[in-house]
This record gives C-alpha cells, structure tokens and sequence, in this order.
C-alpha cells in the first residue's frame, strides 16, 4: 500500500515538475493564503488577548456590592402581598447602606481555591486647595490584599501601594488631577466628606496619566482611613475578587449572588457589550482568510484539472497497464495536496516572516513604546495547515473525479 | 494445450439510436505458445475485438474465459487488477509516458502490482530493456528515443509483470519496414521461446503471413480463421 502510494506521489511529482509555472502559480496563491491568515490572525488574537486582559484586569474579576439586583420591596407593599390596591407616596424606609455580614462573604470567596477576595469601602469626598474643589471618588482598601487582586500597583508612576500603610493619611491620586490642582508628592490636601468630616491627607503616590477614570477622579486611601472619613466604621460596600481563572468568573459570580443576595458583577457581565465586539471581529476576520484560501484554492483546481485534459492519454495507457480508477483519481487528488502542503510550507514561513516584522514594529501610545500585540500560537500555523490541505484536497477532487471517469477505448481508438 | 483466452459468441454494441454493433458473436481461443494475428479492412471491428481481449472495454454479449473463468462480468477494479497481471499491450504508439524515463517505464507495472520486491525491480527493467536491444538507453526520456527504440521500450513495458498474454493493436503501424521486422521477430520470439500467447491486430498481410493463426474479420464477424 505504501509502495502504491508512493508510485502515484512519484507520478503526481513528475506530472507537477512539468508544469512550473502553474505550480508556482498555484503555490503562491496557497503561500499568500496562507501567510497572510497567519499574521492577520496572530494580530487579531493577539489584540483580542491583550484588550481582554486589559478588561479583566481594569477591575477585580467580580465585583460584590452592596445593592441588590432589584430592590427590596418597602414594607408597606410587603404586609399586603398581591394586593389589589397599589401604594405610592409611602414614607421610605431608610437602609443602612453596605455589605451586611461581609465577613461571611469573603470568607465564602475565599473558600473557592485560589480565589482571593478584597474588601473596600468607596465614597466621595471633596479635595480643596487653595480655593480650587475637585470631587474625587475614594477607595479605602487594604494594601497588602487589594495587590494581590487588582493591578493598580502597576499603574503608579510614583509610590508604592504599601505606602499607604506607613504614612497617616496618605492618599494616592492620578497625576492629571495633581497636576490640576498644583499637588505633587507629599503634598497636604484637605478632604471634606459628604458627612461633613474634614481631613487633611498627605500625597503617598501619583498614578500614571492616560487611564482617565484612575488619573483624575479617584483616589485610593486605607480602609479604616475611609471608613471614618465617611463616618461609617466597620463598613465596607465592595469585595473584589481575583480568581485563578478569570473564565469561571460569571459562573461563580452568579453563585455568589444566588447565596447572599448581593449584587455580583463578573467582569465577562461588565463588558459583554465589548465581548460582543470580538465575536464580530472573528467573524469577519474568519470570512476574509475563507475567501482568501478559497481564491487559492481555485489555483489548486486549475492546474489539476488543466493536468486531468492534458493527461487524458496518459490515463489511458495506465489504465490499460492496470492502473485502477481510483489510483487515476488519487494521482490528481495528490497532486492537488502536494500543491496545498508546499504552499502551506512556503506560507508558514511567510506568515513566520511577517510576523517577525510586525512583531518589531513599535507604537508610542500613552507616552510609552508599545509592541503590535501578537499571539503567535502553533495552533495558528495548524489551523492554517487544516484549510488549506482541505481546501486543496476537494478542489483536487473535483476534477479529478473527471480522470477516472475517462474511457480508456475512446482515447486509444481516437490516437490509432 | 488448454486455451489461455477463449471468447465465446462475444458482442459489443455501442448504445445509441440507432445502436452500433461494433463486434458480433465472436468465438475463438487463443492458446499458449502461439502468434494470432487478427486482420481485416479499417472498421472491421478488429481492434474494438483487441479491448474486448484485453478487458479494457466490456462485452455486451458473450462470455470470456482468462485460464476457463469467466472475467465478462467483473468490475472495474477486478478486472484492472488481472490486466495489470496477467496483460501487456503494444500500440500503434508506443504511449509510454513522457515524464519517465525508458526504465521509469519499464518498471512502472511492477511498481504497481508490487509483486516484486522494490530492489529486484531495476535489474529486472534492466534487463528486460537489454533483451529488446536498449542496453545503454535506460534513462533516456521518449523523446530522446528513435520510434523503433520507443516500441521495443513499449514491449519491455508490456513484458514487465511476465504476462501470459501480449495483446497488440497495429505494434508496427507506425514503424520502417526494419523496425517492424525486428518487432515482429520479437513477437514471435515471445510466442515460441516463452510460451506467451500473443494476439496483434494488423493491417499488414506481410506480418500475418507470420503468424500461427489468421483470424480474418469483416463487419464485426470472424470470417476465417486459418492455422498455419
């Protein structure tokens, strides 16, 4: 069988090796299929892996806080339930705001492996220098904790998060709202809370600008520092959760909410509208590579049809030598494959080449050099190798079905 | 001597309005160590009768008998299977493929049949080639060879798997009277010295003066047959 096979690949070659100038023809079109699929691909993914990143990574994989997916009913509407008569105008109840029983909650997040949960406390405050006010939103966290679920230690230009701990009042700020209101490290500035607490704070760390939300209006301080700016000690109204796969996130967020009410947000629930976007980028980016392997593959079925007209003879005579119909197919249908899998090959190192060079491309964004983000997985390069082998091997098919239909009498009696 | 290839009322009708019948009731056995010769004016079928022989096409009617088995109804790939075995045609021309060599020729059934083991393969071709007088000549591509050269290389081709049967339509239609002859010898040499049982369609009275057997057709029919 393998002689067989090699027999029918050794006349595919010499049929190939006849014809450059198509085969060339048709082992660029794989080649360009091919190495094009490659880079757009690696770029496509890549970017998508890095905006991802940059999604989960903006916020704790999950975020628990302290409202409820919807609101409790008042107790008015409670005591009389599927009433007839609806009520409005009632005195509302008011709530103390906040995650009740959290030590529960984080210690349920911290029961799931790997996961970690870090408590927080956000409120607004008012900064005031020197006649300028800027609302600011604060965070009280723990350094030590928040690190290790969140990345805002790497988006500090200036300061470390655990210098939040050493210095009394220290806070943290972006850079575009320091520069606003003339503030620079270990500055003093006074804060004023809603609950009309009046503090000074003393600037610990600057974050870096171009994040607009971390840049200008918030400020990181200590939990328990926030908890008495905002005069509600022993609260806390967020739990952010790092989770060893950031994947699990929706499922897990939706078992924290179904155990204790509280609303849970997975990072997949923040940004579906984002996730959303990538489907139609695959898809579109998917169609173009199809259309491009499918113009290649065209060139496959142009040589071995053109090979099937011109061997018509040739089929005869090995069909009278004892040559079966199927060998006779298989003859085309591996020349059609080899065609595929030298194209492929060409294209690999095509799509190796172009990647390289986008890869040593630099973007300045933000102030800082930046590589094209590429993710330059083997499965690519195999995927890549699939369709086109495929596609190549039914554009062979094709015609050469043609070749073991050929009546071996018809040509012999036609040429004597 | 038991016949190797008997045919028996066998028919060939083209389908179509109206059909042509292109072979009719044909019956005659070929046995082993003898040189047929099947002759005949253009049209007369005798090649149409050849590819019946040779299982290239199939009979309409009739029976043929390869070694006292019928091989009328077998299908495609049975049927490739016995000629690749037990088969080799000459042609009008020589039909060798253009890509291969003279020896890339030669070897290409037994590649395909695979009887042989893959280095026992070459010296064989070689040797076959040596025995038509082309000794030297092995890796010489068709269009290097003169025509005789071609139709002796065609020959080695057709003796490759040591068919029982060598099948020729017009071998030396093509050919000088020189290189006919030597063809002819050949097919003769084939017949007498190796027991082959070798039926060749001719036109030319000269070469069917030569043979065991004259089998004559005319309108599809076999008229005469005379034994020598």
């Amino acid at each position: 069988m393998i002689d067989r096979l090699l027999l029918l690949l050794d006349i595919a070659i010499k049929h190939l090796s006849r014809r450059k100038r198509q085969t060339v023809v048709a082992v660029s079109g794989v080649m360009v299929g091919v190495g094009f699929f490659l880079a757009v691909s690696a770029l496509m993914i890549g970017s998508q892996n890095d905006f991802i990143k940059t999604l989960i990574d903006a916020a704790p994989q999950i975020i628990i806080s302290d409202e409820l997916r919807s609101p409790a009913p008042q107790p008015g509407v409670r005591a009389f339930p599927g009433s007839m008569i609806a009520m409005h105008g009632y005195k509302v109840r008011t709530e103390v705001r906040g995650l009740k029983n959290w030590p529960a909650i984080l210690r349920a997040v911290n029961a799931v492996p790997g996961a970690i949960g870090s408590p927080s406390l956000t409120g607004g405050v008012t900064l005031r220098v020197g006649g300028r006010e800027e609302a600011l939103g604060i965070v009280g966290i723990d350094p030590s904790v928040e690190t290790k679920v969140s990345t805002i230690a790497d988006k500090l230009r200036v300061g470390h998060l655990r210098d939040l701990e050493r210095v009394q009042g220290g806070i943290i700020i972006g850079e575009d709202l320091a520069q606003r209101l003339g503030l620079g490290m270990g500055d003093v500035v006074g804060a004023t809370s809603a609950s009309g607490t009046t503090r000074s704070l003393r600037i610990v760390g600057l974050f870096k600008k171009g994040q607009v939300m971390m840049s200008s209006s918030m400020g990181y301080v200590l939990l328990r520092e926030a908890q008495s700016m905002l005069g509600r000690p022993f609260i806390i109204n967020r739990i952010g959760v790092k989770l060893p796969d950031p994947y699990q996130a929706d499922q897990i967020s939706k078992q924290l909410e179904g155990r204790f009410g509280y609303k849970a947000e997975s990072w997949e629930d923040r940004s579906s509208d984002f996730l959303a976007l990538l489907v139609t980028r695959n898809v579109i980016m998917y169609s173009v590579v199809s259309a491009i392997l499918l113009v290649a593959s065209f060139g496959i079925y142009t040589v071995v049809s053109t090979s099937v007209s011109d061997k018509r003879r040739d089929i005869a005579i090995m069909r009278s030598m004892g040559f079966s119909e199927f060998d006779l197919q298989l003859i085309f249908i591996i020349e059609g494959v080899l065609l595929a899998l030298i194209g492929v090959m060409c294209g690999w190192l095509l799509g190796f080449g172009l990647m390289n060079i986008l890869g040593s491309l630099n973007f300045a964004v933000g102030g800082e050099n930046q590589h094209v983000p590429l993710d330059r997985t083997p499965r690519q390069y195999a995927i890549a190798a699939a369709a086109s082998l495929f596609a190549g091997g039914i554009a062979a098919w094709l015609p050469a079905r043609k070749a073991s239909r050929v009546d071996p009498v018809e040509i012999l009696r036609g040429a004597a | 001597m038991s016949p190797v290839l008997e045919a028996q009322g066998l028919g060939r009708t083209l389908p179509g309005d109206p059909p042509v019948t292109l072979v009719r009731d044909v019956s005659f056995a070929v046995a082993p160590g003898t040189f047929t010769a099947i002759t005949g004016p253009s049209g007369c079928g005798k090649s149409s009768l050849l590819y019946l022989l040779g299982m290239i096409d199939r009979p309409t009617e009739g029976a043929l008998l390869l070694q006292g088995e019928n091989v009328a109804e077998l299908d495609g790939d049975a049927r490739a299977q016995l000629r690749l075995e037990h088969f080799g045609f000459v042609f009008q021309f020589h039909f060798l493929l253009p890509e291969f060599t003279a020896i890339e020729n030669v070897m290409l059934p037994m590649r395909r049949l695979a009887k042989l083991k893959p280095a026992e393969i070459e010296p064989r071709a070689m040797e076959l080639l040596a025995t038509m007088g082309l000794a030297g000549k092995e890796t010489k591509t068709p269009d290097r060879l003169s025509g005789g050269e071609r139709q002796r290389v065609a020959i080695a081709r057709a003796l490759a798997n040591d068919p029982m049967l060598i099948l020729g339509d017009e071998p030396t239609g093509n050919l000088d009277s020189v290189s006919s002859a030597n063809v002819v010898d050949v097919f003769r040499m084939l017949a007498h010295e190796q027991q082959r049982a070798v039926v060749c369609v001719t036109h030319d009275l000269g070469i069917a003066a030569q043979a065991d057997v004259r089998i004559s057709m005319l309108d599809g029919r076999v008229v005469k047959v005379e034994e020598a």
